[in-house]
């Protein structure tokens, strides 16, 4: 068979006698699963393209026998890797090769989320009621009543039950093909083998996940003779784990996945990269606020909006040729809660992002006045929605301008309450003159280009912010 | 009946058998039984079988766990005078395997982008050729999975949001084994859960970008911004002899560039590279300009790619034998001196007459810097060395700083890993006469401030001068 080396150089004793035989204990058999797996490769012709997933446990070594691409996987893992290659590379077929203590015990999860996604790997699961590798302990496998080194007066309520893998997996939606299958006579083995080849084929076919459960001896850790082994897997194991097709569905070729694109105006599309030239409206850095480094901070709660009028600041900003940065702040709670922004806009570099104490407040709401109006800088400017808050806490310097601009009235006016943050940059247009009005509505365009149909809302808006700072100096 | 004459019989080679007794539970004429002698060769007492008896129907050759044990004999060979090394010839020889290099790709010059940190890092990593990312949510790094999972359909590549940090780390094991560029986002607990993988990666030599925006801890702890990752990364990536370069970023530009780098890195040493980023950083939108070229990757000779060219390619971290592991480990340790000698990376701002030097990194290397032009205009002679690779620690960039130095203020949230890194550093260095140290540290989601390094360090004169 091609599929296996010629010699098994890379045994560790692949000079001598090993060079020819397997690791594995004598009538272990994991042999039997090897000859299947390699005449099924060698049979859809597959060799060249094919990678080998080997786990951790006996099986480990699977690459010093497998002529294919081989990986080695942590304990459990296996199936992770084998997505790993699939997705990388969708033209490999990908076999996934593990024991029960590997694939239902430590690697439970990424075994079932694999099969439920149904990308077309090939899982092959040796079942042999115990763990080989690390000398006879309790499986997930084990049956009730068998001593092993983890359960030596028998496996009892205490240690759980049987894990039938083969149902677990046909119980999902993402395979396509899952059978149990035995290697204890001739006739299961011939019936091994075609699951295997059929699991393979699957795949190569691109119909999905196939999982084939093998019920396999394993003398040395049972503890019996390969003949006995054979009895005991038949008589014991067969009744918990019973053999057969679990799932078998007939379903196209789903897994056509193109190759990546590395096209460079693809590439600058898709992340809307413009190469268009940026309009400046602004004669020179606003320094009256602030001579180097102007820091604001847009408070409220969640779904105000603080945080994308903190974006439209700092892209206005890096519009005209400054550079700035936002940072947001929020609570666990994904809608209400708190929200703040700390934004700074600086003439050359932005060196402290945080706000702590800043030149300007706009806030959407009391609690976020009443925390952050005390620490605006004297000479600063405060601007708050005076539809939601009614009072003006005390402790903020006498030396801090205030300005009470109803946000939301005037968006629920405009039909639209989500608009009030723009309203809120208009005010603060209009209250500080940070920058000219054509450089945040710009602002807001850009944001706003995959859907041109808000952008005169969001301009109305924003315009009735102006008026509103406007008319209160009157 | 003439069909069966021609069926071939089994053929065995004693000293392949193992002795396990399925053939002779298979065969139907029981013409097969143990020998009576052990094999000297292997210790095992092999079967024989009676020929004349065999009417050659094939099971006990299917029952064979053995891939070279029971075989048919071809009709035309007499096997009893043949070698046993020459026996099975030999097949298609392993392929040499090929590479296919990287090509770049020219960018137009485009307006600066107005993006968060965590973007930035998505957009370095599919500058680099990264079409292949893996992940799972977590605070504050998110934004970074979200991007890929947008921008990846539309560049034909996959985004697969993993069941666990642990099953993420294991995609990039087999996606970087098969000699893909590879990334994940994540914070500091799921990166607790990649180590195991990590380790892995080192072992096997798998390239692969972790990108930990790091977050307040231990346990739990919130989302806010820390930097106490820096021991989990420079002397931690679970277990075994492992170290991978990390480097950490101040602002959203260099989360670009130094993604773009980490790529590079990764692939020239075979060796996962981590990016540090305080939970500030992935937070923060600033100003990031695109380079003036992207890279279409290739794929390297070593890959496990599962084409023909890289056919008898073995990822693997396994090494049995004793002296193999060490020789394995003598060779990583040498691929650690390397990227020591060649890959310390950091910046010195306004050091070359400095006798208070802060140092610090990711944002807190912003409020230093910005600490340091404060103290400048009072006349105080302050500069900020920021080691922009934290592992190798750039120590003779450092040295070179300390000449004038007084005081050393590392200014760092956490408690003192990044302080432990540079002892470590200067020890190792030789360096016996350390500045007196000293440091402006949070810890639970909080950073350093401008004002408060400010100060400390004048905290620090003014007892002096007392």
């Amino acid at each position: 068979m091609s599929v296996f080396y010629d010699k098994f150089e890379r045994h560790s004793q692949g000079a001598g006698l090993k060079g020819n035989s397997t690791h594995y204990c004598p009538g272990c058999g994991h042999g039997l699963a090897h000859k299947y797996l390699a005449e099924a490769i060698e049979e859809l012709g597959i060799q060249e393209n094919t990678v080998l997933v080997s786990p951790v446990g006996c099986s480990v070594f699977a690459y010093y026998y497998f002529d294919v691409g081989n990986t080695q996987a942590a304990h459990g893992r296996a199936a992770a890797v084998a997505l790993g290659h699939k997705l990388s590379n969708p033209e490999a077929n990908v076999i996934s090769y593990q024991g029960d203590g590997d694939l239902a015990s430590i690697g439970l999860a990424e075994t079932v989320s694999a099969a439920q996604l149904g990308a077309p790997i090939t899982v092959i699961f040796i079942n042999n009621a115990i763990y080989g590798m690390t000398g006879g302990q309790m499986a997930p496998t084990s049956l009730m009543g068998q001593s092993t080194a983890t359960s030596p007066d028998g496996r009892s309520m205490y240690n759980g039950q049987p894990m039938r893998m083969a149902e677990v997996i046909a119980g999902l939606d993402g395979p396509v093909y899952v059978e149990r299958v035995a290697l204890f006579d001739a006739k299961n083995r011939r019936l091994a083998k075609k699951a295997i080849k059929k699991a393979v084929q699957c795949q190569v076919e691109g119909r999905g996940y196939a999982f084939v459960e093998v019920l396999a001896e394993c003398p040395t850790h049972l503890k019996m003779s390969p003949e006995d082994t054979e009895k005991w897997v038949k008589e014991c194991m067969v009744p918990i784990y019973p053999l057969g097709v679990k799932k078998d569905l007939a379903t196209e070729s789903w897994w056509k996945r193109p190759a990546p694109n590395f096209e460079a105006d693809h590439f600058l599309h898709a992340v809307g990269a413009s190469s268009d030239t940026t309009v400046r409206h602004c004669d020179a850095f606003p320094v009256h606020l602030n001579p180097a480094d102007i820091s604001l901070k847009l408070a409220g709660s969640g779904g105000d909006g603080a945080q994308t009028a903190a974006m439209l600041i700092a892209r206005a900003a890096i519009n005209e040729g400054y550079d700035a940065t936002h940072i947001p702040s929020y609570g666990p709670e994904s809608r209400g809660g708190t929200s703040y922004a700390d934004v700074h806009v600086a003439k050359d570099e932005v060196l402290n992002p945080a706000s702590p104490h800043p030149d300007v407040l706009i806030a959407f709401n009391a609690p976020s006045l009443a925390k952050f109006g005390p620490t605006v800088v004297k000479g600063g400017t405060i601007i708050y929605d005076s539809s939601i808050v009614k009072d003006v806490p005390p402790g903020i310097d006498p030396g801090v301008r205030v300005v009470g601009v109803p946000f939301t009235e005037i968006a629920v006016d405009l039909g639209k309450a989500v608009v009030k943050n723009i309203v809120a940059l208009g005010a603060l247009q209009a209250a500080t003159g940070i920058f000219p009005k054509a450089t945040l509505t710009a602002a807001i365009g850009q944001m706003l280009k995959d859907k041109c149909a808000l952008i005169p809302l969001n301009e109305e808006a924003f315009a009735w912010g102006v008026k509103a700072v406007e008319e209160l100096g009157k | 009946m003439a069909q069966l004459k021609e069926r071939p019989k089994p053929f065995l080679l004693p000293d392949y058998c193992k002795g396990c007794g399925r053939c002779i539970s298979a065969c139907a004429k029981h013409c097969i039984t143990f020998d009576k002698e052990i094999d000297a060769a292997t210790g095992y007492v092999p079967v024989v079988i009676d020929l004349d008896a065999c009417n050659a129907c094939g099971l006990c050759m299917d029952a064979c766990p053995e891939p070279y044990g029971l075989r048919e004999t071809p009709q035309d060979v007499d096997f009893e005078l043949q070698d046993p090394a020459k026996l099975f010839g030999s097949k298609t020889p392993r392929p040499e395997p090929k590479v296919v290099p990287n090509t770049l790709i020219p960018l137009p010059k485009t307006e600066p982008l107005v993006i968060k940190g965590n973007y930035a890092s998505a957009l370095g990593a599919l500058l680099a050729g990264c079409r292949h990312v893996f992940g799972y949510p977590i605070t504050p790094s998110t934004e970074g999975a979200e991007l890929m999972a947008k921008l990846l359909p539309k560049l034909d590549g996959t985004f697969l949001q993993a069941v666990s940090e642990v099953a993420a780390v294991n995609h990039m094991y087999g996606s970087g084994g098969a000699g893909y560029p590879c990334m994940t986002f994540t914070s500091s607990p799921g990166f607790s859960l990649m180590l195991e993988g990590v380790s892995y990666m080192i072992g096997a030599e798998v390239p692969g970008v972790f990108v930990n925006i790091m977050r307040g801890g231990p346990g739990l702890g919130n989302i806010a911004p820390e930097q106490s990752d820096v021991k989990l990364a420079c002397r931690g990536l679970g277990h075994g002899n492992t170290h991978a370069i990390t480097l950490m970023p101040s602002t959203p530009q260099e989360m670009l560039d130094l993604t773009m780098l980490a790529f590079e890195l990764t692939f020239k040493y075979r060796n996962p590279v981590v990016i540090l980023g305080d939970g500030y950083l992935g937070q923060m939108t600033g100003k990031v300009n695109l380079p003036a070229a992207m890279i279409k990757p290739g794929i390297p000779t070593w890959a496990v790619n599962g084409d023909a060219d890289h056919r008898g390619n073995l990822i693997s971290s396994i090494y049995l034998s004793e002296h193999d592991l060490e020789m394995h480990n003598i060779y990583l340790n040498d691929k650690y001196r390397q990227m020591e000698e060649n890959e310390t990376r950091s910046e010195s701002f306004m050091t070359a007459d400095a006798e208070i030097l802060i140092v610090a990194t990711n944002t807190p290397a912003r409020a230093s810097k910005g600490a340091v032009q404060d103290l400048r205009r009072q006349g105080i002679k302050a500069g900020l060395f920021r080691p922009i690779t934290v592992w190798p620690f750039p120590v003779n960039q450092l040295m070179k700083d300390l000449a004038h130095v007084k005081h050393m203020v590392v200014v760092e949230a956490s408690n003192g890993q990044l302080e432990d890194e540079i002892r470590l550093a200067l020890s190792k260095a030789g360096v016996t006469q350390l500045p007196v140290m000293s440091h402006v540290r949070h810890f639970g989601g909080m950073l350093p401030q401008q004002t408060e390094v400010l100060a400390h360090v004048k905290a620090i004169l003014a007892k002096e001068v007392r």
